[in-house]
């Protein structure tokens, strides 16, 4: 539409609205002016100084003694055993908690959508409170729980006392459901009803509407969900942050990068493994959106590129 | 007759058993949410219990769980502890006066008048006898030691400062990318949904050079977890734009016909109809900051009277590592953004468009 409008403005070539079309981009320019300028200033240049760093030796505490070291910092990850722990480790904590949450985030939005469920509004507050609990509670929380457990159920069963830590993850993806949960409910609702209604004068079960409806319907809402979960494995605040120390992380790959940063202060090795986490991450990205384009149901053509 | 009333009586039957089929399917459905919840919530009862049990508690293993006392008796001036003791007459609740490893004696509190009775065993293997009361001395002694009055100050300052600069330039960066033909804004909404994706210590480094002393000296002061706000969050951004994006455009294109500016129409005609995102977005951005320990660490750390919650509770938390006081801290911290959760429930999250679907 766009276009054709635009060439047959061209064809009449009139320079007085060209420069309306070129007026209308410098105005949104303008507009768009406070994030560009923050986009090059803190994240843009930072990132490149990354770069220049993890090429060097940089300490915090001899900053004058650095050198260009070349490679040095990239070979050294390779033959660095943690290192590549931890960053399986994160791929780990991905492939263990996002399905989780994601089935579990799921189903419950595909029970929300039944009318006959009552106080939406109260559960879905409820459902959602978890997910923005400071982790300076959580963690008093979760094992607080694990103690008043063990005194209520497991001691007087005579069953042996939970393991601590094994819990921990399954916890926290469920106690992390919300945002998600909230975007595939408000993607359900908006599905027109009269595809439903075709399919159910055609015979289809809940289940077949479930599967052949809902699902491609609100393939954009579980994409967005399943990057931003991604993002969160390896170490981004996406969305909603509990605002974890930098010494902990839930992510193996993230409290490394810390630790080598803040106690070993060894910032070009550090900025070198995040260099690497971010190629990993990025690629893992481009694959998704490519697969997307399998699996997503893109209502415009041009979305396609811009989700 | 027969003939006649038999298929109605039928119609009326299946009527009546479709309405117990739909009676019990709500209520299974209604029923399995309900349980759901409670297994969903359960830890959090605990905290609350936890900080109000007295401390002494915790440390004797057959304590209740509810935060309860010892019953104690005041014998010629002194308050003696009363426990259970088993008799042959049964079990008594009897307060120690005389510990013992061998025999102890003990006061009856309901014939004080006696004296001490002598019971042969172990004082030690008996149960203390605890009657119901929960004490608020967690929260005093906690209070007295943290400043969390001035660290909620602090967060609800730095929140409201950086609150208006977010939405500000979120909502003219998001309205720029919603409505505007630029070339190649495709590219530039791809690097802001790429910036979405950066892990966050890859550019700690070096803009942590850029706020200590060599450049900007920033460090010890609120500036680094403010400013960055004013150039809009990325994520903030794109909620925005795909809500926007889904407002019609006539609108627009009337009030530009009657002459009004973009910035006009921005005012009067998308953000009126944009009140439940900007909320949400608003909302979001202050549990962001309310959680924030990562940057108040790194750049606060050094002024401990700007400190914000998060970190000023998390900190005072490894002073005193107790059971209750944890818990105090824990409860203290989550109940602010809780409450504004449920106060702004109406509007959170009711219509997070991530892409359109239908409009």
């Amino acid at each position: 539409m766009d276009i054709a409008k635009q060439s047959r403005l061209l064809l009449k070539a009139k320079p007085a609205r060209l420069t309306r079309l070129q007026q209308e981009a410098r105005v949104g320019l303008l507009f768009l002016a406070p994030w560009l300028i923050g986009f090059v200033l803190l994240k843009a240049l930072p990132i490149l100084a990354a770069l220049i760093l993890s090429l060097t030796d940089f300490k915090m505490l001899t900053p004058e003694a650095t050198e260009f070291v070349g490679l040095e910092n990239y070979i050294r990850f390779f033959q660095d055993s943690v290192a590549g722990a931890s960053l399986f480790g994160s791929l780990g904590y991905f492939l263990l908690t996002v399905p989780l949450e994601m089935i579990v985030a799921l189903v419950l939005a595909a029970i929300f959508t039944s009318e006959r469920l009552k106080n939406k509004r109260f559960s879905q507050t409820l459902i959602f409170m978890t997910a923005i609990i400071p982790s300076t509670s959580i963690f008093f929380i979760f094992l607080g729980s694990l103690e008043y457990a063990d005194r209520l159920i497991f001691t007087p069963l005579n069953l042996p006392p939970i393991q601590g830590f094994g819990l921990l993850l399954p916890f926290m993806a469920l106690w992390s459901i919300g945002p998600g949960f909230l975007i595939m409910y408000s993607a359900m609702q908006s599905v027109p009803k009269e595809i439903y209604e075709a399919a159910r004068v055609d015979g289809a079960g809940p289940m077949a509407r479930f599967v052949y409806i809902t699902l491609p319907m609100i393939s954009p809402a579980i994409f967005f969900t399943l990057v931003i979960n991604l993002t969160g494995a390896f170490g981004g605040a996406v969305l909603l942050d509990r605002g974890y120390i930098l010494s902990f992380s839930l992510s193996p790959m993230e409290s490394y990068i810390n630790n080598t940063m803040f106690r070993e202060a060894d910032l070009g090795y550090a900025s070198a493994l995040a260099w690497v986490t971010f190629a990993v991450m990025m690629t893992l990205t481009i694959i998704l959106f490519r697969s997307a384009r399998r699996w997503v149901y893109f209502p415009e053509e041009d979305e396609v590129n811009e989700i | 007759m027969k003939f006649k009333r038999r298929p109605s009586q039928l119609r009326d039957a299946s009527r009546l058993t479709l309405r117990l089929w739909d009676f019990t399917g709500t209520a299974m459905l209604n029923l399995f949410m309900f349980m759901f919840l409670i297994a969903y919530l359960s830890p959090l009862p605990f905290m609350v219990i936890a900080s109000l049990t007295p401390r002494d508690q915790f440390l004797d293993a057959h304590a209740p769980i509810l935060p309860s006392e010892r019953v104690k008796l005041n014998y010629e001036g002194k308050d003696l502890i009363v426990y259970n003791v088993p008799t042959d007459d049964g079990v008594k609740q009897w307060a120690l006066y005389k510990p013992s490893r061998q025999s102890s004696e003990f006061i009856d509190p309901e014939n004080v008048a006696a004296g001490p009775i002598v019971w042969e065993g172990n004082w030690r293997t008996l149960k203390a006898v605890y009657q119901f009361k929960p004490t608020l001395d967690n929260f005093r002694d906690f209070l007295s030691v943290t400043k969390i009055p001035l660290y909620f100050k602090n967060t609800l300052i730095v929140a409201f400062i950086s609150e208006v600069g977010v939405l500000f330039s979120s909502i003219a960066v998001a309205y720029g990318f919603a409505r505007f033909r630029i070339p190649g804004i495709k590219y530039i909404f791809f690097l802001l949904i790429a910036t979405i994706m950066i892990p966050s210590n890859i550019t700690l480094v070096p803009t942590y050079y850029l706020y200590s002393g060599h450049v900007l000296g920033w460090i010890g002061t609120w500036l680094p977890l403010i400013v960055p706000h004013f150039f809009g969050s990325a994520i903030l951004i794109f909620l925005l734009r795909q809500n926007f994006k889904s407002i019609p455009r006539d609108l627009d294109e009337a009030a530009m016909l009657d002459g009004a500016g973009p910035l006009r129409i921005l005012i009067s005609v998308i953000l009126p109809q944009s009140i439940p995102v900007v909320t949400t977005v608003a909302l979001l951005h202050f549990f962001y900051i309310w959680n924030e320990t990562r940057l108040a660490s790194l750049y606060l750390g050094v002024s401990p009277n700007l400190q914000l919650v998060s970190f000023g509770v998390q900190r005072s938390q490894t002073f005193f590592f107790t059971p209750e006081a944890l818990m105090v801290g824990a409860l203290l911290v989550m109940v602010i953004p809780v409450t504004v959760l449920f106060l702004s429930q109406r509007f959170f999250m009711q219509d997070m468009i991530v892409t359109q679907i239908e409009k």
